[in-house]
């Protein structure tokens, strides 16, 4: 049998940059405020409305728009793209739906970056909205069934039959929960349960909320969001934002989560975040399509890692996969915690936080878990979320990688080339996606 | 000119009782009155804006969409129509076309003043017209203008006139409106106007009609939100009202760009027409 020569090895080139360009979202709201009426395709098509007026990308043809909502209806399984034709975006842009938990926005992000790197796309929407106050309510999956049973049913007789079927219990509706589908706890219950394994103080705790509201509420009166928030529905400032918070009011809140544990609970309102309303944009692009738009490139978007943990197994705590994500991630870049300026760990709850510090803090785990000689390394707190995170700014799931994103990556141009930030979220399903930002 | 300022802008509901209460006396007037009637700082409501967003399937933005600021402001034109010296009886009138001239869209941040008058009553071949023009202004910035033409069926005052519209040829459409039975009870619970003629069959038969009949202006509107994005921040808004559409009803749409001219051409029918227009950017 003739041998075949091996095929040249393709000539492999770098992929250029992806930088973010800007951002736009609407102010979050906490859930039943005055967004309780405006849908994910209001919010969602308010925020791009915003970010088109900002850059003046009226009637413009985007590569694509990407976006999600973790709590969706079935009949917005095109969301972004309804979204984009009721924008002033050209009807011409594509778009697409993203699903991935509270990763979503970082998720589309990292997608959409990745498709400019390799030359796919010149320019980019990555998106998120959510809401819990118009969320989908479904019916019972019994009364669903019986439901299409009725529908194929064809002489009087088969649709009484399927209609007899029907019990008032099938009737109640049933809301979406934050609950995991198979450990049957909500994202609280699971986090408490991480926070006892750690030994988290509700002190500790209320300390990392206090910051975020102090530092949120500083950046607002800087005018730091002035060119990245759009109000909406009378809304200027995030609704959840208490400038005067302090820790005696914080320590004052009875707890909420880990109640039925021999552990002190320490999980307060305070110090977890609200289920929020809202939405957020990322413009992104290629160098030469942003100065063809005169468009100044704030920071490009370098590299990403996702990570899973055994959280239905015990193993690892719900939100503890970044723990695992960033180490893989700094390794392949040959980069350590000390090379970062910015920091942003996504506050889900203020322990997910210290959690998360803990663990790369620890020698133990650092040996047994990650691989290592010894503890991963520490964060400076000063570095850490600096202009504030969810506990302050409120959490609507999907639009948190947005907010993140363009907040950051405004702070890394403003403090100039060099300058390097690292971007962790966790998320439902024991999920976590990170990533590296550097200024442009 | 009479300016009357109303403290607030009318319910459309007492304005059409009073109005049926005094159409039993005789009117003895051939002449509009020498009257406007004004409303100050007026602001939309955000709950209810998104109510009438969600009903036009417009996206719930803080811009007021042109039918909406009509929603807002016709009534005070209607409070001059059922003045007992006003010439054609408000009830039963019909309308026939609805020209809006949009300069810049007012936000839910807005305070705005109304100022209606109703001008050129001239013969229809049916009867008699009547131009009600509403002018929205913020401060002395005049930011929407409307102008609304009824039609008295039966009442000439100065003869009859001629049908100068182009007869309709059905065009390929874009799309379709479903609409239920229920539609001219939801556009009236979100516009205020509750006229019988839209809300049931019974109410409408008393009136006349088969069937209950939808809002001519919501129709109008629909069209409007159909055109999306693309109207741009300024721009004429023009419809012309045929057949009413009997509910319930799919109609057929097209809501398409009008080419070179620019802007799009707008036309709704059934077996009949119901509806042509256009929305026409301006510079």
């Amino acid at each position: 049998m003739a041998r075949r020569t091996p095929a040249a090895a393709p000539e492999t080139t770098l992929p250029r940059a992806a930088y973010v360009l800007g951002g736009n979202r609407i102010p979050f709201a906490r859930a039943g405020g005055p967004y309780a009426h405006a849908s994910n395709q209001d919010m969602l098509t308010a925020a791009l409305d915003g970010l088109v007026a900002r850059y003046g990308l009226q009637g413009e043809r985007i590569g694509e728009v990407a976006a999600g909502a973790v709590l969706k209806h079935s009949r917005d399984f095109n969301l972004t793209r309804e979204s984009v034709l009721g924008s002033a975006l050209s009807a011409e842009t594509p778009a697409y739906d993203v699903q991935m938990a509270c990763a979503t926005g970082l998720e589309t992000v990292v997608s959409l970056s990745n498709k400019i790197r390799l030359g796919q796309l010149e320019s980019a929407i990555a998106a998120g909205v959510d809401t819990t106050s118009d969320a989908p309510i479904a019916v019972s999956d019994r009364l669903r069934r019986q439901l299409l049973d009725l529908s194929r049913a064809r002489s009087a007789g088969q649709k009484l039959a399927a209609l007899a079927k029907i019990r008032p219990k099938d009737l109640a509706p049933s809301a979406p929960r934050t609950s995991e589908p198979r450990t049957h706890l909500s994202m609280g219950e699971h986090q408490a349960l991480t926070t006892a394994q750690w030994g988290i103080t509700q002190a500790a705790q209320d300390e990392v909320a206090l910051a975020s509201h102090q530092r949120l509420a500083a950046a607002y009166d800087d005018g730091f969001f002035d060119d990245l928030v759009t109000p909406f529905r009378g809304l200027t400032r995030d609704a959840n934002l208490r400038a005067d918070s302090s820790l005696e009011k914080l320590a004052s809140l009875k707890p909420t989560f880990g109640l039925g544990l021999d552990t002190p609970a320490t999980m307060t309102a305070g110090n977890s975040t609200p289920l929020s309303d809202g939405a957020s944009t990322v413009l992104l692009g290629s160098a030469e399509w942003a100065a063809a738009h005169d468009l100044v490139p704030l920071a490009s978007v370098v590299d990403s890692e996702a990570a899973a943990v055994d959280f239905v197994h015990g193993v690892d705590g719900l939100l503890m996969a970044p723990v695992f994500a960033v180490p893989r991630l700094l390794e392949r870049n040959g980069l350590t915690l000390d090379d970062f300026d910015l920091v942003e760990i996504h506050e889900a709850f203020a322990s997910t936080v210290l959690t998360i510090l803990a663990a790369w803090e620890s020698e133990e785990f650092g040996r047994t878990r990650l691989g290592l000689d010894g503890a991963f390394g520490s964060v400076d707190r000063a570095r850490l979320n600096v202009h504030g995170s969810s506990l302050a700014a409120g959490h609507p799931f999907a639009a948190t990688g947005g907010r993140i994103i363009a907040t950051v990556s405004k702070e890394l141009h403003r403090r100039g080339p060099g300058t390097r930030a690292l971007v962790s979220i966790c998320a439902a399903g024991g999920l976590g996606l990170t990533a590296i930002l550097e200024a442009a | 000119m009479t300016v009357v300022v109303l403290p607030d802008v009318p319910g459309l509901g007492g304005l059409y009782a009073r109005a049926a209460a005094s159409s039993v006396r005789p009117r003895r007037q051939t002449d509009l009155p020498d009257v406007a009637y004004v409303v100050r700082s007026v602001r939309a409501d955000p709950a209810h804006l998104t109510d009438y967003q969600h009903l036009l399937a417009e996206s719930a933005s803080d811009l007021l969409p042109a039918g909406y600021v009509h929603v807002l402001a016709f009534p005070v034109a209607t409070a001059l129509m059922a003045r007992a010296d006003f010439p054609l009886p408000l009830v039963g009138l019909v309308h026939l076309s609805n020209r809006v001239t949009q300069h810049r869209p007012l936000s839910l941040a807005d305070t705005f003043d109304v100022h209606a008058t109703a001008t050129n009553l001239r013969a229809h071949r049916t009867g008699t017209q009547v131009d009600l023009v509403t002018t929205v202004s913020v401060g002395d910035d005049v930011t929407w203008r409307g102008v609304s033409t009824y039609l008295a069926k039966g009442v000439f005052l100065q003869g009859a006139g001629e049908d100068d519209r182009s007869p309709f040829v059905p065009p390929v459409p874009t799309g379709q409106w479903v609409l239920a039975s229920d539609t001219g009870r939801r556009y009236a619970a979100v516009s205020g106007d509750h006229n019988p003629i839209h809300l049931s069959s019974l109410t409408a038969k008393a009136f006349g009609f088969p069937r209950a009949i939808a809002h001519g202006m919501y129709t109008a509107s629909l069209a409007l939100a159909g055109v999306g994005a693309a109207r741009g921040d300024a721009f004429d808004w023009s419809v012309d009202f045929f057949k009413p559409v009997l509910l319930p009803s799919t109609v057929s749409v097209r809501i398409a760009s009008a080419g070179t001219a620019g802007g799009f051409d707008l036309a709704a029918w059934t077996s009949v027409p119901h509806l042509t227009g256009n929305v026409t950017p301006t510079p």
